[in-house]
């Protein structure tokens, strides 16, 4: 599933892809070890945070449609 | 979490460029001007590469063969297409730009082995191969071996190794315009076989057995550029490690 139950990120918190490196932003983990709390929707993230497995920044990530996730 | 196999075939196939396209003849033009300390500083981190890819293109095959799927094999096919590019692209560079001396390759990167530290040759040119010839006679170890291959060699010492040329290039007294646009494609590539290794991680749920002497691998291995990368750049590497390692599932912190 795409759309995940979100907490402070909203009912239908969506995912986002680092298309560098594949990593999946999902807003209900969001990325405590860079101080972004779960439930923080990616829109919030601030600008200056880099991707934790390969350091591409939030630019090169891009929102999952709907029913899209590619597992394989 | 780390998207599935057949996203990053897609994204090898999307990403494929040639290292005999580049336009390297303002580089050939520039390079006699090279300062003396900005020709050793640019030229040993050329060697590191040139030692470093031609290691990991040449100790990929047990790691296809290893593959616990299709689809992943597929990705060590796309992987390993990658990593001969960037061997060919660094003697490239090697040759045609700096001038280093050698009718063949292997010439070449005999004669800049003397310019890198024995630290990094003995993780390229010994770990790794023992590394992957423990792997082709034992298939269970693949897990282990991605963690060297992808987490510590690629993520922590060619990544730095990359940063630390492309920061290296952006201060010169001259422009190397076509090594900075190869060094850019070869980040390009990195990213995702890194993410590659991230996902096979992921994917095997290990425990600290593992996961502890990985991170002091990488530790470890962030020193093998010796001077030619700065303390700040090594710790950075260091951290971005941990965290990746966390990101692909690790729980032990």
């Amino acid at each position: 599933m795409t759309v995940r139950g979100g907490t402070l990120a909203g009912p239908a918190a969506r995912l986002w892809l680092c298309e560098p490196c594949g990593f999946i932003y999902d807003p209900e983990e969001g990325d405590p070890d860079s101080g972004i709390e779960p439930g923080t929707p990616f829109e919030d993230i601030p600008d200056d945070w880099m991707c934790p497995i390969c350091g591409a920044t939030k630019a090169d990530f891009r929102e999952l449609e709907p029913g899209e996730f590619p597992e394989d | 979490m780390i998207t599935g196999y057949g996203h990053f075939v897609q994204l090898a196939e999307s990403l494929q460029w040639d290292e005999k396209a580049i336009d390297f003849s303002a580089d050939r033009e520039a390079w006699p001007k090279l300062e003396d300390a900005e020709n050793a500083k640019v030229l040993g981190l050329i060697a590191g590469f040139v030692v470093a890819e031609t290691a990991v293109a040449g100790n990929l095959h047990p790691y296809r063969a290893a593959a616990s799927d299709d689809s992943m094999e597929a990705t060590f096919r796309a992987q390993a297409r990658d990593e001969a590019r960037h061997a060919r692209f660094f003697d490239l560079v090697a040759s045609d730009v700096a001038g280093v001396p050698g009718v063949t390759p292997t010439e070449r990167r005999d004669v800049l082995r003397a310019r890198v530290s024995p630290e990094l040759v003995e993780l390229f040119e010994e770990l790794l191969p023992a590394t992957a010839q423990r792997l082709a006679e034992d298939h269970e170890g693949l897990t282990t071996a991605v963690g060297l291959y992808h987490m510590v060699i690629e993520g922590v010492v060619l990544l730095a190794g990359q940063h630390a040329l492309l920061e290296t290039l952006q201060g010169l007294s001259v422009g190397l315009p076509g090594l900075r646009k190869g060094m850019e494609l070869v980040l390009r590539d990195e990213r995702w076989h890194i993410g590659f290794g991230s996902r096979v991680v992921q994917s095997a749920d290990i425990g600290r057995e593992i996961a502890e002497p990985l991170l002091e691998q990488g530790e470890a291995a962030a020193k093998a550029w010796g001077d030619l990368i700065t303390p700040a750049a090594i710790e950075t590497a260091v951290k971005q490690h941990k965290r990746r390692l966390k990101a692909a599932g690790i729980k032990f912190w």
